[in-house]
Parts: C-alpha cells; sequence; structure tokens
C-alpha cells in the first residue's frame, strides 16, 4: 500500500523560471525507507514541502496515507502533520526549553494528557539514546545529539511518515552514521523515511532505494542504488 | 488544552510586550472613555429634548388679563374664545407647522414650576408673584423645518389675543448645537484613538508572532490547530481589552459621580441630567455600542485576522 505517492505533479513558484517539480510520480510504500538525492536546486525540498502541504501543487496529485491532500480543507491539515514526523538540517529546536521540553512540546501543543507526556517523552529520549541527557539545554549538546532531539521530537508521536531534509547535513560522517543508524531503527519499526540527502558517503554505506531528482525531474528510481557518480 | 500552559504562554506572552500592551491598554482606555463621553452626552441630548422640546419648537403665548408684554393685541384683555378659534385656525391652515399642541395655564404653570423655570418664592407663601391666573395659555406649534418659521410668525403676530410669540430656536440650537459639537468632537477623538489601538494592536501581534516564530512553526509542523496557536494571541488581546474597559468605565464612573451628579446636575437644575441607567448604557448599550464590546471587537477582531495570516498552516 503506497504511503506518499505524486501523480504527475509540477510545481511551479511565482515568477518566471523552469518549475521546482516538472511531471514527477513517486510512489512510496508503507515502511520504505527512500533517499532523495540531486543537485541543489533540484526540487528535493519541493517534494517534501508538499507532502507536509506547506505547498500546494501546481498540477498534479499528492496522496498521503490514501488521501489527496492538495484539495484537503485547511482544517484538516494538522490532523494530516501528526502522522508526519519531521527533521531539518538546522535541528530547529527551541533554545529556551530544555531537552525534555522540547520532545514533549510536541505533544502538549497538539493536547496530549500530561500522563501520557511523562511516559512517552523518557521512553523516546531513550531510544535516541538521550536517556540521561533530558535536563540539558540545546545549547549545552554537540551537534549529533541536538539532531537526536530533533529525532526525538518527530517521532515522539509515532507518526506514520518521518520526513527528513538533509539531516546530517551540518554533521560530521562518524555523527551522520549514528543519526544514520537512529533513522533505520525508527524506519524498523515500520514507520517510512523519506531523506532528501546529498551525502555521498552515506549512501553508499547505508544502501536504500534512491530517487534523483534533477531540474525537478525524476532521472532516477533505484530499489537499492547508489549517490551515483557525476554528482 | 492544559490550563498550566495557557496561563504561562499568557504571562510570558504579556511580559514579552508589555511596553506595547501597556500602549494599547492606555489608548483604548482614553479612547473607550471618551467615546462613552460620547455616548452620554448623546443621552443628555435625548433627554433635554424631551423636557425643553427641541429646536423645531416655537410657543406663542395667549393674552392674560392685564398683560405684562403691553401688546396692543391684548387690549382686549384675556384671550376669547373667538380669539383662540381664530388663532388655532391659523395654525392648522399654515403649511410650515408639522403639528402643534394646547398648553393650558395649569399645564403650563406645573411645567414651569417643575422644570425650576420660576423659583420657588415666586409661587409659595400666603401672597405668590405668580398663580396660575397669571400665567398664559399657550400653543407649542412644531416646525417642519426649524429654518422656516417666518410665515407663522407675521401670520400671528398681529392677531388679537396673542401675546408673546417665544421662538426659541436661537436658544435651544446653542445648547444643542453645544451639545452636537462635544458629541462629535468626543467621537471624532475616541474614533482616531481607536484607529491607533487597532494600529497598536496590529503591532503588538505582529512583533509578538515574530518573537514566536521558531515556536509556531514548530506548533504548525507538528500539526496543531490554528485555534491552539492563535489562543495566546486571543488571550492577550482579550486581558488587554478588558483592562482598557475596565479603566474606561472607571473614569466614566467618575466623570458621572463629580461631573454630573455631584456637579453639573446641582448647578443647573432647570435640565434632567443622565443618571447611572444612561452610564449602564454606555457600557453595554446596543447603539450606540458600549464599550464593554467595543473594546474587545477591538483587540479581538484584528488578532483573529492577523493570526490567520501569520500562523496559517
Ligand atoms: N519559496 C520559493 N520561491 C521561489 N522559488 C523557490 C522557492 N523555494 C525553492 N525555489 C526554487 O525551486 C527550485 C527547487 O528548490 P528546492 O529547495 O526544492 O531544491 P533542493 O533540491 O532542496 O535544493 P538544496 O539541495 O539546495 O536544498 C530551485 O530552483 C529554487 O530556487
Ligand atoms: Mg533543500
Amino acid at each position: 500500500m503506497s504511503v506518499i505517492r505524486f501523480e504527475k505533479v509540477t510545481k511551479r513558484y511565482a515568477g518566471p523560471g523552469k518549475p521546482a517539480l516538472d511531471q514527477v510520480s513517486i510512489d512510496i510504500d508503507k515502511g520504505e525507507f527512500v533517499y532523495l538525492v540531486g543537485t541543489s536546486g533540484s526540487g528535493k525540498s519541493t517534494a517534501l514541502r508538499l507532502v507536509l502541504r506547506e505547498l500546494r501543487p501546481t498540477t498534479g496529485r499528492v496522496h498521503v496515507a490514501g488521501k489527496e491532500i492538495n484539495r484537503m480543507a485547511g482544517w484538516k491539515v494538522p490532523r494530516l502533520r501528526r502522522q508526519i514526523g519531521t527533521v531539518f538540517q538546522d535541528f530547529r529546536l527551541l533554545p529556551n526549553k530544555t531537552v525534555s521540553e522540547n520532545v514533549a512540546f510536541a505533544q502538549q501543543v497538539i493536547g496530549k494528557s500530561q500522563r501520557e507526556i511523562n511516559k512517552v517523552v523518557p521512553e523516546t529520549l531513550e531510544l535516541v539514546g538521550l536517556k540521561d541527557k533530558g535536563d540539558r539545554m540545546p545549547d549545552e549538546l554537540s551537534g549529533g545529539e541536538q539532531q537526536r532531539v530533533a529525532i526525538a521530537r518527530a517521532f515522539v508521536n509515532r507518526p506514520m511518515i518521518l520526513i527528513a531534509d538533509e539531516p546530517t547535513g551540518n554533521l560530521d560522517p562518524q555523527t551522520s552514521v549514528g543519526i544514520m543508524n537512529l533513522l533505520g531503527d525508527i524506519n524498523q519499526t515500520g514507520t517510512t523515511v523519506v531523506m532528501a540527502t546529498h551525502d555521498h558517503g552515506i549512501v553508499d554505506q547505508f544502501t536504500k532505494r534512491v530517487i534523483e531528482l534533477e531540474h525537478g525531474k525524476v532521472i532516477r528510481d533505484e530499489a537499492a542504488g547508489s549517490y551515483g557518480f557525476q554528482h | 488544552m492544559q490550563l498550566r500552559y495557557v496561563f504561562t504562554e499568557l504571562r510570558t506572552g504579556l511580559r514579552r510586550n508589555l511596553s506595547m500592551h501597556l500602549a494599547v491598554i492606555l489608548t483604548l482606555f482614553v479612547s473607550l472613555s471618551l467615546a462613552g463621553v460620547g455616548i452620554l452626552i448623546q443621552r443628555e441630548a435625548d433627554l433635554a429634548n424631551k423636557s425643553l422640546g427641541n429646536e423645531l419648537k416655537i410657543l406663542v403665548n395667549l393674552c392674560i388679563d392685564d398683560d405684562p408684554s403691553n401688546n396692543p393685541n391684548c387690549a382686549g384683555g384675556e384671550v376669547t374664545a373667538e380669539q383662540q378659534q381664530r388663532i388655532e385656525t391659523e395654525v392648522k391652515a399654515n403649511d410650515e407647522v408639522a403639528s402643534f399642541r394646547f398648553v393650558s395655564k395649569e399645564e403650563g404653570f406645573e411645567n414651569a414650576k417643575e422644570s425650576g423655570a420660576i423659583p420657588e418664592t415666586a409661587y409659595t407663601g400666603p401672597n405668590p408673584v405668580v398663580t396660575v391666573e397669571s400665567w398664559p395659555a399657550g400653543y407649542w406649534v412644531t416646525l417642519k423645518n426649524p429654518e422656516q418659521a417666518d410665515g407663522i410668525i407675521s401670520a400671528l403676530e398681529g392677531l388679537d389675543g396673542v401675546s408673546v410669540i417665544k421662538d426659541e430656536r436661537a436658544a435651544l440650537g446653542q445648547i444643542f448645537g453645544i451639545m452636537k459639537v462635544l458629541k462629535y468632537g468626543s467621537w471624532i477623538g475616541s474614533g482616531f484613538l481607536l484607529l491607533a489601538a487597532l494600529l497598536q494592536v496590529t503591532n503588538t501581534i505582529r512583533l509578538a508572532a515574530l518573537a514566536r516564530r521558531r515556536e509556531i512553526g514548530i506548533m504548525r509542523l507538528v500539526g496543531a490547530s490554528t485555534l491552539y496557536i492563535a489562543f495566546p494571541f486571543l488571550l492577550e488581546a482579550l486581558v488587554t481589552a478588558i483592562v482598557g474597559v475596565g479603566l474606561a468605565a472607571g473614569a466614566l464612573a467618575a466623570f458621572q459621580y463629580w461631573g454630573i451628579e455631584k456637579g453639573l446636575a446641582e448647578h443647573v437644575q432647570f435640565l434632567p441630567w443622565v443618571d447611572w441607567g444612561d452610564y449602564g448604557e454606555s457600557l453595554y448599550g446596543w447603539f450606540p455600542l458600549g464599550i464593554v464590546f467595543l473594546g474587545p471587537a477591538l483587540t479581538l477582531i484584528p488578532t483573529l485576522l492577523l493570526t490567520r495570516k501569520y500562523v496559517k498552516v
């Protein structure tokens, strides 16, 4: 069953120029781990933002979890996003909250009970390997640890899909491997992971399905691909 | 939504932007007070209108025995039934007249006593200066247009039995004119300040949204509802509105007590004055809208519109 489906999706931003995505059709099944690769400006982030309904396609259709989300009413969008966890290159933690509070925040704002929060947050911190660091502030953590907090926050509501836009972009290779192992663990729980990346080493080391974009078009879709040569 | 979260948010929100919130509160306070004063003046004008008549009226006094006006029309002494008939016919026929009402000696005398137009000493005691017999009967003539009374005045002037035509348009016109100026003055002033309050509210929200943009971004991303995200903003807006309305209600109460009840009402007794019922109207009346509705509407509506813009999913 496909969890994410693009049907001839074209996304044109305001202004002249080529579309950021051009007639893209993609099908991602439940439980898959997919890399989205391509040169800068090839449309990776645009594709991810379409899944979150931060953007709407100019033409074509985007389906998430069986629903066509581009026609979804605005008030239903929060419910869609509760099924999707998101991680970015720049972590986006709240600097004035502790690690635990940052993770708990994602539960609080969707109305989870304090009892559930007290139970699930420590579990999730343990999962990402930060069991003893719940009381630290984000600026007291290394980059890799901060990204783990961000992943904990994205995963704390047990989303169906995890979207990661260059999650290792700011990390050294060794730390990146740790993050990849964590994303792999999360994928093992049945969560579909879609990860946009520039990181050759990672893509070649952790072999997964690779979808390559160029100028907004899919030029490659391999079940167990490598990053590619000329990039 | 946890209550604790709401109050923590509210406290940090108010503190983060304290000077802006104070500015909004003070502007609201002054503008709502002015709006309330305008409403009170409007009600005062209505009251005065009822008791004094308005600038559309002229009073035609009929002759009494030994008429003090020395008008030759009164040479025959007290007005006769035929003379009165003639006068009434003339009034009826005149097309400047909208309506008229006969005021008997007794009614006129009572009205004058009640409204304080004659001092109490003049009609009490063993030998009163003013009595019912010495009080003229008359007609209250309501005009169609306050500018046009020449025709009716000249038609009545020469008639036997007409003693004086009291044209109160000028004096009343002045009183009502002053009230109008004060009323519209306070409303215009209030309007400008309300506009200023509106702009301040807009600015406050913009700044608050900016200060919280990272937080709001995450809330949207993890699927918090728009209402949840907007809630702290709405609560802040409501709190500033409540404080502004409270201060204005206090100021208006002070104005009503010291300005009207212990001030004007004691010195100017021939006019009825607005009371606490009218004060209540200025707070929660429907037309014009009382400040209890005006204040929150002014902060909540722009907040709703703007948060929809800034917080949009
Ligand atoms: N908000 C925007 N408004 C206008 N054009 C945009 C906007 N966002 C992206 N673009 C354009 O759309 C194209 C695709 O951008 P996108 O961010 O999806 O690329 P990307 O593959 O994520 O690149 P990178 O690897 O550098 O992150 C680019 O040409 C970019 O300039
Ligand atoms: Mg990108």
